[in-house]
């Protein structure tokens, strides 16, 4: 599943026409779309919103428990910046290996592990929009050559939930800090120039953040989980079953013995859970 | 994606020679500023998994200490001093049973440009005594000497210290990077061997093992003094006759009588870092035998001593019993 959060609905609509996104009409508390392979969410703009709709997205569709083997797992900050330097010609998208939160100094490194057809830079989070005068005045420092409002509250929220290389920010360049009217089309113009990248980029991802798949199989664990429940197993004993069970299978590269006789069993006291969970001990570790 | 593709900086490394020279092998990888190395290498939930994939490297200065006791899991050699230290932390192989992926919590390579300071805490150490020192254990220094000659350094460092000596080990068989350094005295080449099979399934990019014992030949025939290292000896099927084979093919190879010394461990870690590999781990069966706790808090087979003696006795064909350790 890749999750995606924009700002504002103008960089989300180029998004929501090409992956075919719905709007959930459940969700009342943020803009929200999906498909079968994708959850896109609209923040709202600053780092504060950002922070507060990535953990909205991740806490309540993320389901690390319910993945589907296979299944890959990332979350994407995309949406426009400003660029202080003119190399950077309107419309480049980049994709961001750091974010310095201008406020706090902090600085957040997403892990690139793969191969993709952005640029790569650094964006610098403010509170407030930065416009050039500021800039060439010294009254704002800057540390990097881009510029927007959300990624540090979006990377923040989103590394409390996954792994540095499960999470990105793209950012296409919309302006060189001297906007005076804030034109909508405009944004949406240069979402939609990234896209045929932005789709580049999506294979490559969900290459590398596939979900690892576990060594037992759906069916395995469901016997398992009656063993559990019928041997009667303390939280610690269910882990050992499960280890044991495990690494049975990395050892000898064969299905799981037949444990139903287990799954039958109902044991009274614990004692004789602790007896039969012995028994699975050694049946599964010396066999 | 390439290895090294990025390099990050930390701002105070960036005048060092090392840092210059790293940067000069690696032109086209991108550069980040950094603040401290531990921003990045100690970020929380890495995948060290996929990050072997695309490991990145950390050009960092390294403060106080510099230098650490012998870990009680390693063999002392019989040298009373023991310490080791960490001029670089991860290595570029991935053998399965590696115990940095417990260690760390990045896969990523931190090589500590300030080398000197290294070097002058090692001379502060030896006023109070000999010393013998291991700087090649969280890392591979021989494997990266292309990228940091930090075996070489440590191999010219050594050879004017009289009361120190220092153990490079390695799987490397780049014996030719340091080739032209004179043998001494004070430094001892040690390379872990295992059986091909095992080094095939379990040290991924790591050299074959015929390729180690004609680094090795090569060493012994310069005149260095070589010590092999027969750890992990690993459970795999049918144990007594691969290591048999293997000693066979070893000392086929290498004249025993050129053979500084040996030392033999079988598979061992600690119950920590076992715990954290062995989840992150279902890829290989190294983790998966039937275990104990002895100890320490050490993890080891449950039939380790079976496994240690039977390669024992199988080393002492070729070696004098004072010539092996563990």
């Amino acid at each position: 599943m890749i999750y995606v959060v924009t700002a504002l609905p103008y960089e989300a609509s180029p998004i929501i026409k090409k992956y075919g996104l719905k709007r959930d009409e459940a969700c009342r508390h943020f803009p929200l779309y999906r498909a079968d392979n994708m959850v896109l969410i609209v923040s709202g703009v600053g780092k504060l919103a950002s922070a507060m709709a990535t953990a909205y997205l991740l806490a309540q569709n993320m389901k690390h428990e319910e993945a589907k083997e296979e299944e890959s797992l990332a979350v994407i900050n995309i949406g426009v910046c400003g660029a202080v330097d003119q190399r950077y010609p309107i419309g480049t998208s980049v994709l961001i290996y750091k974010v310095i939160d201008h406020e706090t100094g902090k600085q957040y490194f997403p892990d690139i592990l793969i191969q993709h057809p952005f640029e790569e830079g650094s964006v610098e989070t403010c509170n407030q929009v930065v416009r050039r005068e500021d800039v060439l005045s010294s009254r704002v420092e800057l540390q990097a050559n881009l510029v927007d409002m959300e990624a540090s509250g979006f990377f923040q929220a989103a590394s409390r939930f996954l792994a540095p290389h499960q999470i990105y920010i793209v950012k296409v360049v919309g302006d060189h800090l001297d906007v005076v009217d804030f034109n909508g089309q405009r944004v949406t113009q240069c979402i939609t120039g990234a896209l045929e990248a932005m789709d580049e980029l999506l294979k490559q991802v969900q290459k590398v953040c596939r979900v690892e798949s576990d060594v037992l199989t759906p069916d395995e664990r469901l016997q398992l989980g009656q063993v559990k429940q019928s041997l009667r197993l303390t939280v610690t004993q269910s882990h050992q079953l499960m280890d044991m069970a495990r690494r049975y299978k990395l050892r000898t590269g064969r299905s799981l013995p037949d444990l139903s006789e287990f799954a039958r069993t109902e044991v009274k006291v614990k004692a004789e859970g602790r007896k039969a969970l012995e028994k699975i001990r050694r049946l599964l570790l010396y066999e | 994606m390439s290895k090294f593709s990025h390099i990050y900086i930390e701002e105070g490394a960036t005048a060092y020679p090392v840092t210059q020279h790293v940067l000069s092998r690696f032109p086209r990888s991108i550069r980040v500023a950094i603040r401290h190395y531990k921003d990045v290498f100690n970020r929380p939930h890495q995948n060290f998994r996929r990050q072997k994939a695309s490991p990145k490297l950390i050009l960092a200065v390294k403060q106080e200490p510099f230098l650490y006791p012998g870990p009680e899991v390693c063999e002392d050699f019989g040298h009373p001093n023991f310490y080791y230290t960490s001029p670089v932390l991860n290595c570029i192989y991935d053998c399965d049973y590696c115990y940095l992926q417990g260690l760390y919590p990045s896969a990523n390579i931190v090589i500590f440009v300030n080398i000197e300071d290294f070097f002058k805490a090692v001379d502060r150490k030896l006023e109070s005594g000999p010393l013998y020192l291991c700087p090649s254990y969280d890392t591979d220094l021989l494997a990266l000497e292309g990228i940091v000659p930090y075996a070489s350094r440590w191999i010219e460092f050594a050879a004017t210290r009289q009361d120190l000596v220092i153990e490079l080990r390695t799987k490397s068989a780049n014996y030719s990077a340091i080739a032209h350094l004179k043998p001494a005295e004070q430094v001892i080449l040690a390379w872990s061997l295992s059986p091909g099979e095992v080094a095939r399934r379990y040290e991924r990019l790591a050299p074959p093992l015929k390729t180690r014992l004609t680094a090795i030949k090569a060493a012994l025939q310069d005149g260095w003094q070589v010590r092999l290292c027969f750890e992990p000896l690993l459970k795999v099927y049918s144990w007594q006759h691969v290591y048999n084979e293997f000693l066979d093919e070893v000392f086929s190879i290498l004249p025993a009588e050129k053979i500084f010394d040996a030392n033999i461990g079988v598979f061992r870690m600690s119950k920590e870092h076992f715990k954290r590999i062995s989840r992150m781990r279902n890829d290989t069966d190294v983790f998966a035998f039937p275990m104990v706790c002895c100890e320490g808090e050490v993890v080891t087979y449950e039939d380790e001593k079976e496994l240690r003696d039977f390669f024992y006795q199988g080393l002492k064909r070729y070696l004098p019993e004072g010539k092996i350790y563990g």
